[in-house]
């Protein structure tokens, strides 16, 4: 991998962590769409695909409502693609089980992105109290930079929490990968598959309707049969 | 009538509360303990708006709780209770609604309140309040979401606010 | 003294700066600079580009709310703005307006496209996902972003016209029960999803179809679990350390 990739997935990772909350929220931040971008800023969209797939559902259930800071899946998402492309090629090991290390790695590094996350916000309660100074004293321009300026702390963390999976990432896939990657082999579909369900589970768990258990079972059911019979 | 949540949250009705607290207490009934928005037709109607029709608001001032939980309507129902601030929650709790363990939310800060986490801010009389409410054997903690980690008061208090 | 009405450009650059409104969020007043930033284009066509000191307090007080329904809040306190210059009575004074709806509509926006869209739209898109269609994010997306950005418009219109009994639109709406729906149909595909990787799991074992039923009981059980406030993180470790391992062993 080439520095240009590296400040490329850099971008991205601003972008994406950007539309978390700051700008714009059209979900390019959710794992399912960041990761893809990230693998195609990188020449291989399918690799980001098969990671926003694992990640998508796993913190899905926790909503960004109020000042309840969740897991940044975005950067996990991003970081998780980075890892697969760039170790996959330095140790020479490609597909699905490179891919699910890499994640595997990057989901508890997840919590560095709520520390960054929280800084970023205290450092733009800086910035609202010198917004709101610049409006006592009539200076209304002075507030709407002050505002934007916000973006500035939610780029910057958003790149140090990917920044940090991927260092962290590397550092530990490159001891254990070559390792572990015979037994994820061995376990075939099943830990993929676990993760996704993992995810689904979550979102089952946490989902506030009041016949999700009866209506997820008849569903399940009914899908498995059809498939069965087929 | 069991009350399966009581919690001082001064944005009240809000995401929060619907989609994190309701489906983790198995809420279904919320009851807002206000003696603002009780008066307020247009406040009852925004909150009513924001609720599915599966769960059932009722709006109350502070004098009017205790007997708005004993009534029959009630009688089965999990309930949520919600106050905006902690005097509201001891004044309901010295009008004789009893409820085990008291959550603290969000607690907005304003002039002369210190942060003491991300969404409680607290100033001296917050904290004799809560005092008071301890001393009657309520177990005090704060908890944002359920997916936060629970924490005593205490520990909150001691780690300082700024 | 009639207020120049505010013309349709304006109303174009509130409709973009409401993409703007989060950018400084800060755990002191959350969205009140944002909240600013959106209405100032409306305010200063309305008054100029001295704004008094009153029209400023009372639209940089504490504001959090959907950032998807900061617009239909927007349009109502720009129509308000404009009737207290021309010297007009409002029945609620602005500032109380938005204390008033700031909450609630939140918990609709949460609802509904926290709740409700954004996991279908997801469970939809990972569907398509799950057989290697590049265009599973494209359909994400799109499902996700049509209400999205049609709500932000018709929004912000809607609060401008009809001012307070936007309010009685938005309730004839019933939001919150159509969220309810949107979660129903979530849990089914969920349903289906896991259905169809647990048979595509047989299916790769070379056994029969029905020990996909073995991983019902398991989902529930995880379900159950992340109910009880397990976090994702921990069941994930959990699982996956556990299948290692059984790798490892055998």
């Amino acid at each position: 991998m080439v520095i240009a990739d590296y400040l490329l997935a850099g971008l991205v990772a601003m972008l994406t962590g950007l539309d978390r909350v700051a700008l714009v929220q059209v979900m390019i931040s959710r794992p399912l769409v960041a990761a893809p971008l990230t693998g195609l800023v990188l020449g291989n969209p399918l690799l980001g695909l098969e990671v926003g797939m694992l990640l998508e559902l796993l913190w899905l259930g926790r909503l960004p409502v109020g000042a309840a800071i969740p897991p940044d899946d975005t950067q996990v998402a991003v970081g998780a693609t980075v890892l697969a492309f760039s170790m996959g090629q330095m140790l020479d090991l490609v597909g699905m089980p490179m891919v699910i290390l890499a994640v595997l790695v990057a989901i508890p590094l997840g919590k560095f992105g709520q520390i960054f996350d929280r800084l970023a916000r205290n450092v733009n309660d800086r910035l609202a109290v010198a917004g709101l100074k610049a409006l006592s004293d009539g200076n209304t321009n002075g507030l709407e930079r002050r505002h934007l300026m916000g973006l500035i702390s939610f780029a910057v963390s958003s790149l140090a929490t990917a920044c940090v999976i991927v260092l962290i990432g590397s550092v530990v896939l490159f001891y254990t990968a070559p390792q572990l990657i015979g037994a994820v082999r061995d376990t075939g579909l099943s830990l993929q598959y676990s993760l996704i369900i993992v995810g689904a589970a979550s979102l089952l768990g946490t989902i506030n309707v009041n016949r999700s258990i009866s209506l997820f079972c008849a569903a399940f059911s009914g899908t498995l049969l059809v498939l069965w019979m087929r | 009538m069991s009350i399966v949540l009581a919690r001082i949250d001064s944005r009240l009705v809000h995401g929060q509360v619907l989609e994190a607290w309701v489906p983790h207490v198995n809420a279904d009934c919320i009851v807002v303990a206000n003696d603002d928005v009780a008066a307020t037709s247009f406040q009852c109607m925004v909150m009513q708006a924001a609720i599915p029709s599966s769960i059932k608001l009722i709006i109350g001032t502070l004098e009017e709780t205790a007997s708005i939980l004993s009534s029959a309507e009630l009688l089965k129902k999990r309930v949520l209770l919600l106050f905006a601030t902690s005097e509201d929650a001891l004044k309901v709790r010295t009008l004789g609604v009893e409820y085990p363990k008291l959550n603290l939310g969000n607690m907005h800060s304003s002039d002369g309140k210190d942060r003491y986490t991300c969404t409680i801010a607290l100033d001296h009389e917050d904290i004799e309040k809560l005092q008071e409410i301890e001393t009657q054997g309520v177990k005090i903690v704060s908890q944002c979401v359920p997916a936060d980690r629970e924490q005593g008061w205490h520990k909150l208090i001691r780690s300082g606010g700024r | 003294m009639k207020a120049p009405r505010i013309s349709w450009l304006t109303f174009l650059r509130v409709y973009l700066r409401s993409f703007l409104l989060q950018a400084s969020w800060n755990f002191e007043n959350l969205q009140n600079l944002g909240f600013f930033y959106l209405v100032l284009p409306g305010l200063r066509s309305i008054y100029g580009d001295e704004l008094s000191r009153d029209v400023q307090r009372r639209q940089v007080t504490y504001f959090n709310t959907h950032p998807y329904f900061a617009p239909l809040i927007a349009g109502t306190i720009l129509r308000m703005e404009e009737r207290l210059h021309a010297g007009e009575d409002v029945a609620v004074d602005p500032d109380a307006y938005k204390k008033m709806v700031m909450a609630p509509f939140a918990a609709m926006g949460d609802a509904l496209f926290w709740g409700g869209v954004r996991p279908l739209a997801a469970l939809i898109g990972l569907l398509l996902a799950s057989q290697g269609s590049l265009w599973a994010p494209v359909v994400f997306l799109v499902l996700f972003n049509l209400p999205h950005l049609f709500f932000r418009g018709a929004g912000l219109i809607l609060g401008y016209v009809q001012e307070l009994r936007a309010i009685e639109t938005i309730q004839k709406c019933r939001l919150p029960d159509l969220a309810i729906r949107l979660k129903e149909s979530t849990t089914i595909l969920i349903g289906v999803l896991c259905a169809y990787l647990s048979f595509k799991g047989c299916e790769h074992q070379d056994i029969s179809g029905a020990w996909g039923f073995v991983l019902l009981p398991i989902v529930l059980l995880f379900a159950w679990l992340s109910h009880k406030g397990v976090t994702s993180l921990f069941l994930v470790l959990l699982t996956t350390s556990s299948l290692l391992l059984l790798a490892l062993l055998f």
